[in-house]
């Protein structure tokens, strides 16, 4: 019997334990899975998943190349210095500092306006920027944490990645299945991570960054 | 070092109104008193049998330094999701169908989460950091719109 981990979220397919409650029973082979199953935790294609043992010897070592420089840190968007402040404001909430925290979200909300939305986008475009960033921004950005030994950027990169690519899941399953993707079930998200999950119930801890279901919210349908 | 509860967590078993020497945890609102609250005495935190409540610093230690080639990395990748999320929004505004804007609104989200986070890892953790003051400070330096809360940074300056 093997297992089979999805390469984008983590969740492992065990052929021992099948998945009774999807009606796989235990023992059923990953070859005897119809080609048309879908990660349950994240709905990536069966393609992506590797065989567990195959795995361990691999994460081949990545060329890194000199990338400290002091190019000075160029000045922040509206938008960003609206999730800069909506970022801080929930720093202050964690040390139970109310004013402060609603004095950062005062100025997140004036960025935010200030910024406003990109117009006449769809979501064709929104595959394009997500897969800009698996191309090149996640490779440059871990390279240069790797190399400068900054474990917490790493794992900031590491949640970011695995959300990313999921977003780019999501959005291939609607292109397929359209609103019959969402009709009868619900959207929900991670606030610590960003993990984005189409199903009834949320999972009970977010598969990428571990947090309790209570911090993953539902998306109202409106 | 003062004491907060986290209401969520609280089982009401009261042990902290029974040990605390100042009355400083029975409060109408659920968070406890940060005037009467005595630095270090703990006394509540270790009765608590729901450990919802904990000790929170006054004063912080300086943050870790953050490398140039780090942060230029983290803030290419955090400008792309505020991109996105602005673009998400834009999706979600111009149509008129609600699993439409229920789905962007969705990716919108979990794109500010991503943003803030990254921006979090490139220097920008502790509200009350000097990052943070250098960031506030230079909103007040450089002209700003007429609509600009100044008196928001103001007060933030004060308090941090």
């Amino acid at each position: 019997m093997k297992k089979y981990i999805c390469s984008i979220c983590g969740y492992v397919y065990d052929e021992a334990a099948g998945i009774p409650e999807e009606g796989i029973s235990p023992g059923t082979k990953w070859e005897e899975l119809s080609d048309d199953w879908v990660c349950p935790m994240c709905g990536a294609p069966k393609t992506v998943f590797e065989e567990e043992e195959s795995d361990v010897n691999a994460a081949p070592e990545k060329e890194v190349g000199a990338d400290r420089n002091t190019e000075e840190v160029r000045k922040l968007s509206f938008a960003e210095m609206g999730a800069l402040c909506s970022n801080l404001s929930k720093g202050c909430e964690k040390q139970y500092r109310a004013e402060e925290a609603d004095l950062f979200n005062r100025l997140s909300e004036y960025f935010g306006n200030k910024s406003g939305i990109t117009e006449h986008k769809g979501f064709e475009d929104l595959s394009e920027l997500i897969q800009q960033d698996l191309n090149s921004g996640y490779s440059t950005a871990n390279d240069s944490a790797l190399n400068n030994g900054d474990r917490g950027a790493l794992r900031a990169l590491v949640w970011g990645e695995k959300v990313t690519k999921i977003l780019k899941t999501v959005l291939m399953r609607y292109e397929k299945n359209q609103n019959a993707l969402l009709e009868d079930t619900n959207v929900h998200v991670c606030e610590i991570c960003g993990f984005v999950y189409i199903g009834n119930e949320a999972p009970e801890v977010c598969p990428v960054c571990k947090v309790p279901n209570m911090k993953i919210l539902r998306v109202q349908r409106r | 070092m003062h004491a907060v509860r986290n209401v969520r967590l609280c089982t009401k078993d009261c042990l902290c109104l029974y040990v605390c020497p100042t009355g400083a945890t029975d409060t109408e609102d659920g968070q406890i008193d940060a005037e009467k609250c005595i630095s270090g005495c703990r006394a509540c935190v270790d009765a608590c049998p729901s450990h919802a409540i904990s000790l929170v610093p006054d004063e912080y230690p300086p943050q870790q330094e953050k490398t140039d080639a780090v942060k230029k990395a983290l803030f290419a990748l955090s400008k792309s999701k505020a991109e996105q999320e602005k673009v998400a929004a834009g999706i979600a505004d111009s149509s008129d169908d609600p699993i439409v804007r229920q789905l962007a609104r969705a990716i919108s989200k979990s794109n500010r989460v991503m943003a803030e986070d990254l921006l979090r890892e490139a220097g920008y953790m502790l509200p009350q950091s000097q990052n943070v003051k250098s960031f506030l400070q230079s909103l007040l330096d450089t002209p700003q719109p007429n609509d600009f809360p100044i008196e928001v940074v103001k007060k933030l300056m004060e308090k941090i």
